[in-house]
C-alpha cells in the first residue's frame, strides 16, 4: 500500500512547533503507521522528495530570501501545504520587527545591543540571505491549511496530520482552534 | 409589544428594543464587540450585522430598533462571510498578535469572536503602524496598538463615571484613544475608577496588578459588596491561590450597575498597611507576641471586674465592621457590661442629626436610584468628588444632558467646575442659607407645596449676611431647584457634623417646598459615612466619644483606617485593647492587640446609605493566627460566661429609621 508522504521544514520560527509535534508522544507511531514521514528538520532527509509529497508542513514565517526559497520549494513539491503555528500563519513574534523595520532591528541586534563588541557591524557577507519584512506563509505561496497556535497543541497537530493522512479535510475549530 | 421573527423564532418584545436585545431575549447570541449592555449602542464595529428581510444591505443589530413583523436572520452564509471580513479588517488595523497579549486565551472578546467564526488566519495582514503606549497611569496601561476603536472605554468614562476624560483623537485608521487634550493618562483628569478597563474587549486597557496573573477561568469569582463607604456597590472579587487578584463592578449590582470608584476597585489590591498576624501584649513598654489564650484572658481579667460600672469601660467600634459584629459589640459592652460609653469610631458625625430628625419625622429619606433620573441635584456639604464617588457618578453622567448641579461646600473641589452654581458659604451658615432659598422660592411664587414664611425678605437678608453669598446667587440656586421636575438634594458630613437637626429639617422643608418630597417619593438623601454607618446609627452607636476616667478602652477597629484624631483620643486611655487587622499608631499604643480578619476574609451584613441590607462574602482565608471579628467578641464573652446576641436585624430596628430598610 502506498502511504501518503509527509514532509516538513522550519523557517523563521523557533522549532517550538516541531517540539509540540514530538510532544504527541506515542501517537507519533500512529502517524508513522498512517503516513510515510519523509524529510523533516529532525530526521536525516532534509529536503522534500523531488518527486513530490502529499502533505508539506512549514513551521515559521518568511523573513529572508532563503526562507522564500524553502517555501517555494515546499509548495512546488507538496499537494497540500500546511502552515504550522502562529509564525507560519500570522508572522508571529518575528513579525514584531515589521513595526520598526528590518534596518532598525538589525542595527539594534548587531550594533547597539549592550552585548556587542565595540565597532560591531551588521553582517554583510554576500553569501548571506537578504533580509526582508517578515511575512506569513500565505503572503508568499498559497496555503491549504492554516494551523495557528504558539505552538499548536499536540492534539491539534495530531488531528491535522491524521486527518490529512487518511484523506480527510481537517476541521480546526472549537477546542482545536487557538492562536496563542 | 412588537412581534419579530429571528432565525425562524417568533418573539414579542417591547417597542424600542434593539434587534440585538430581542435576539438575546429569544436566546440567540449575535456576535458583537462595541456593544455593551450598560452603554449606549454605538454601531461602530459592525460585527453584529444581521440580514433583515426586505432590506438590501446587512444592518447593525445593536442600533436597529425592532419593527412589527420584522424577519431577521443572523446566521446566513452571506452574514457569516461578512462577519469574517469585518474581523479581518479589524485584525489588519493594528498589532493584534495574540501570543504576547495579556488577554489572549479566553479573556479577549476579539479573539473569541474570531474563534466563533472559525478563523484560522488573517486574510489581510496588518499594516505595521506603530501606536503609542501610555504607561503613566498608576493602575492601568493604555496600549493603542491593541485597540479596535470600539469606544466602549470612551462611553464608560462618560456614561458610567460621568467623567468625560477619554475621547478619540485623529480620524480613520489613525484614530487614537486619548485622555483630555492628548495628555498622559497619569496627568489627566482621570478619577481612576477603572470602568474603562472593565469594559475593554481587548488588551488595549489592562490592569497593572492583575495583568499576567492568569486567565479569568483560573480565578474564582465571588460576588460580594464593597465596604469602602456607605454607597454599598456590588462587586465581583476575582481570587486565585487565596489572593485577591482583581475587583470588578458587578453588572447586576442594584446600586452601581457595574461601576466602581478608585477605592472600591483598587484599594484592596494595593493595600500597603502591615498586617498583624499574632496577638500581642505590652511587656516592659514593648508589644510582644502572645497566645490567643493569654491575650483574651488578660482582656477578660480587665473587663470582668468593671461589669455593671457605667464608667468602667469605653468601647468604640468601626462602622466598617459587619452588622453581626456591631450587634455583638453593642450587646457585650452596652447590655451585658453596662458601660455608658459605647459608640462607633465615627461617633455619629454622619448620622446623629439625621437620626434626631427621623425620631420626629420617621422615614424621610429617598433612594440612590433617583439620582439617575434627577434633572437637578443640590449637594450640601457632601464632597462626592472625594468620597462616596459612585453616588456622584449616578448624576455626573447626566450633566452633559441638561441635569443641573448646585454645589454648596466651603471646601474647594473638582465639583466646583462641574457645578452650574457653586456656593462657598461661610462655615456654619447652612441653616440661614437654606432658609434663604426657601424664602426666595416662597416670595417668587415657585412653591409646589407652600411653607409658612412670614418675612421672606428678612430670611434672605439673613442668608446673605451669614453665608457671604449674594442674594442673586442664592436666588439663582433656588430657582434651579424650584423649576426642575425631578430635583434631588444630597447632604453630607458638612451638614451632619454640626449635629444640628434643624439644618436637616430645613432641607426637608425645602425638599417638600420644591416637590422633591411628596406622597409618592422622597428625593432627599444623606450620604452618611462608612459602609455600616447606618447600622451603627440605628443601633444607637452614635454618641460622641469622651473619656471620663474609664479604666479600659476597647477599640474594635477591624480593617478600618485609623485617624490621627482617634489615636490622640485613645492615647489618654488607662488600658487600651485594640482589635485590628493592620498595624497603626493605635496598635502601637495598645496594651493588648487582637489580630482580626479583613472584610474579604469574613462574611456579614452591611446596610448601605439608603437602607439596603447586603451581604459580603468570604472570598479568601485569613492568616493562620488571625480570627474573625465576631469570633473574638464571642470568645471573650464566653470567658466571662456570657452569650452574645448577634440578631442584627432586630438590633437595627431599635430606632426609627430615616430610610426604609430592605
Amino acid at each position: 500500500m502506498n502511504k501518503p508522504k509527509i514532509a516538513s521544514d522550519w523557517i523563521c520560527g523557533c522549532a517550538g512547533c516541531h517540539m509540540s509535534l514530538l510532544d504527541m508522544d506515542e501517537r507519533i507511531l500512529k502517524i508513522v503507521e498512517l503516513a510515510d514521514l519523509r524529510a523533516t528538520p529532525i530526521t536525516d532527509l532534509k529536503e522534500p522528495d523531488e518527486s513530490g509529497v502529499d502533505v508539506g508542513v512549514l513551521e515559521g514565517g518568511i523573513n529572508n530570501s532563503a526562507n522564500e526559497e524553502v517555501a517555494h520549494k515546499m509548495r512546488a513539491r507538496s499537494k497540500i501545504l500546511v502552515a504550522l503555528g502562529d509564525c507560519a500563519v500570522f508572522g508571529g513574534v518575528p513579525a514584531m520587527r515589521n513595526f520598526c523595520g528590518v534596518e532598525a532591528a538589525l542595527r539594534r541586534a548587531y550594533v547597539e545591543a549592550e552585548s556587542n563588541e565595540p565597532g560591531s557591524e551588521i553582517p554583510n557577507d554576500p553569501e548571506l540571505a537578504t533580509m526582508t519584512q517578515t511575512r506569513a506563509i500565505h503572503e508568499v505561496v498559497p496555503v491549504d491549511y492554516n494551523v495557528p497556535g504558539c505552538p499548536p497543541d499536540p492534539d491539534v497537530i495530531f488531528h491535522v496530520l491524521s486527518e490529512l493522512a487518511q484523506g480527510r479535510k481537517p476541521e480546526i475549530k472549537d477546542d482545536l482552534l487557538h492562536w496563542h | 409589544m412588537v412581534q419579530i421573527t429571528i432565525n425562524n423564532k417568533q418573539i414579542d418584545v417591547p417597542e424600542g428594543t434593539t434587534v440585538l436585545r430581542a435576539a438575546e431575549m429569544a436566546g440567540i447570541q449575535i456576535p458583537k464587540l462595541c456593544e455593551h449592555k450598560e452603554l449606549t449602542p454605538y454601531g461602530g464595529c459592525r460585527l453584529c450585522i444581521v440580514e433583515v428581510q426586505g432590506v438590501r444591505v446587512p444592518m447593525a443589530s445593536c442600533t436597529l430598533p425592532v419593527n412589527n413583523g420584522m424577519v431577521v436572520n443572523t446566521e446566513t452564509e452571506a452574514i457569516k462571510k461578512s462577519r469574517k471580513f469585518i474581523l479581518s479588517m479589524l485584525f489588519s488595523e493594528r498589532n493584534h498578535f495574540c501570543p504576547f497579549c495579556q488577554v489572549s486565551g479566553g479573556d479577549c472578546e476579539l479573539q473569541n469572536a474570531a474563534y466563533h467564526e472559525e478563523m484560522t488566519h488573517w486574510p489581510i495582514q496588518p499594516g505595521w503602524n506603530d501606536f503609542p503606549v501610555d504607561t503613566s497611569h498608576p493602575y492601568f496601561v493604555l496600549d493603542n496598538n491593541r485597540c479596535i476603536l470600539c469606544r466602549r472605554c470612551v462611553r464608560a468614562c462618560a456614561e458610567m463615571a460621568g467623567n468625560f476624560t477619554l475621547s478619540v483623537a485623529e480620524r480613520g485608521a489613525k484614530s487614537m484613544i486619548v485622555a483630555d487634550t492628548d495628555v498622559p493618562l497619569g496627568d489627566s483628569t482621570c478619577i481612576k475608577c477603572g470602568s474603562c478597563v472593565q469594559v475593554c474587549p481587548t488588551g488595549a486597557l489592562i490592569d497593572r496588578t492583575s495583568a499576567y496573573q492568569g486567565h479569568d477561568e483560573k480565578m474564582t469569582e465571588i460576588k460580594s459588596v464593597c465596604v469602602g463607604c456607605s454607597v454599598g456597590c456590588s462587586i465581583n472579587i476575582l481570587v486565585r491561590d487565596n489572593r485577591i487578584v482583581r475587583i470588578e463592578g458587578d453588572w447586576e449590582g442594584s446600586v452601581n450597575h457595574g461601576v466602581l470608584c478608585e477605592h472600591g476597585r483598587y484599594d484592596p489590591t494595593t493595600e500597603a498597611r502591615k498586617r498583624i498576624t499574632t496577638p500581642m501584649m505590652k511587656k516592659n513598654g514593648k508589644l510582644e507576641p502572645v497566645s490567643w489564650e493569654d491575650a483574651l484572658n488578660a482582656v477578660k481579667d480587665k473587663l470582668q471586674p468593671l461589669a455593671g460600672n457605667k464608667n468602667g469601660i469605653a468601647a468604640l467600634a468601626s462602622t466598617r465592621l459587619n452588622a453581626e459584629t456591631l450587634t455583638a459589640f453593642k450587646d457585650l459592652f452596652e447590655s451585658k457590661i453596662q458601660s455608658g460609653m459605647v459608640t462607633s469610631i465615627e461617633e455619629g458625625v454622619p448620622s446623629s442629626a439625621v437620626m434626631k430628625f427621623s425620631e420626629k419625622q420617621g422615614e424621610f429619606e429617598g433612594k440612590l436610584d433617583m439620582l439617575r433620573s434627577a434633572d437637578a441635584v443640590m449637594c450640601v456639604g457632601a464632597n462626592i468628588g472625594r468620597s462616596h464617588m459612585v453616588a456622584g457618578f449616578l448624576f455626573k453622567r447626566n450633566l452633559n444632558k441638561g441635569t443641573r448641579f448646585i454645589n454648596i461646600d466651603p471646601e474647594e473641589s473638582e465639583l466646583d467646575e462641574l457645578a452650574n452654581i457653586s456656593l462657598k458659604a461661610k462655615p456654619g451658615s447652612d441653616l440661614a442659607l437654606i432658609k434663604g432659598m426657601q424664602a426666595v422660592i416662597h416670595k417668587e411664587g415657585l412653591e409646589r407645596s407652600s411653607l409658612t414664611i412670614t418675612n421672606a425678605d428678612e430670611w434672605i437678608a439673613q442668608a446673605v449676611s451669614a453665608s457671604g453669598i449674594s442674594a442673586e446667587q442664592i436666588a439663582q440656586a433656588a430657582r434651579i431647584l424650584a423649576h426642575s421636575v425631578t430635583p434631588v438634594i444630597l447632604f453630607g458630613k458638612g451638614v451632619t457634623a454640626q449635629r444640628d437637626e434643624k439644618i436637616v429639617e430645613a432641607l426637608y422643608q425645602l425638599a417638600v417646598q420644591i416637590g422633591a418630597i411628596d406622597q409618592e417619593r422622597s428625593s432627599l438623601l444623606s450620604i452618611k459615612g462608612e459602609a455600616n454607618s447606618l447600622s451603627a446609627a440605628l443601633m444607637g452607636l452614635d454618641q460622641p466619644f469622651k473619656l471620663d476616667g474609664q479604666k479600659v478602652t476597647y477599640v474594635a477597629v477591624g480593617d478600618d483606617y485609623v485617624s490621627k484624631y482617634l489615636v490622640e483620643k485613645a492615647a489618654k486611655s488607662a488600658y487600651l485593647v485594640v482589635q485590628a487587622s493592620y498595624e497603626s499608631k493605635l496598635t502601637e499604643n495598645a496594651d493588648v492587640v487582637l489580630p482580626v480578619s479583613i472584610w474579604a476574609e469574613q462574611e456579614g451584613h452591611y446596610v448601605n446609605l439608603d437602607g439596603r441590607a447586603q451581604k459580603t462574602a468570604k472570598a479568601i482565608s485569613a492568616p493562620e493566627n488571625v480570627r474573625d471579628n465576631l469570633d473574638v467578641l464571642n470568645d471573650l464573652a464566653k470567658r466571662m460566661n456570657l452569650a452574645l446576641d448577634t440578631d442584627w436585624q432586630t438590633a437595627i430596628r431599635g430606632r426609627k429609621s430615616s430610610v426604609s430598610l430592605n
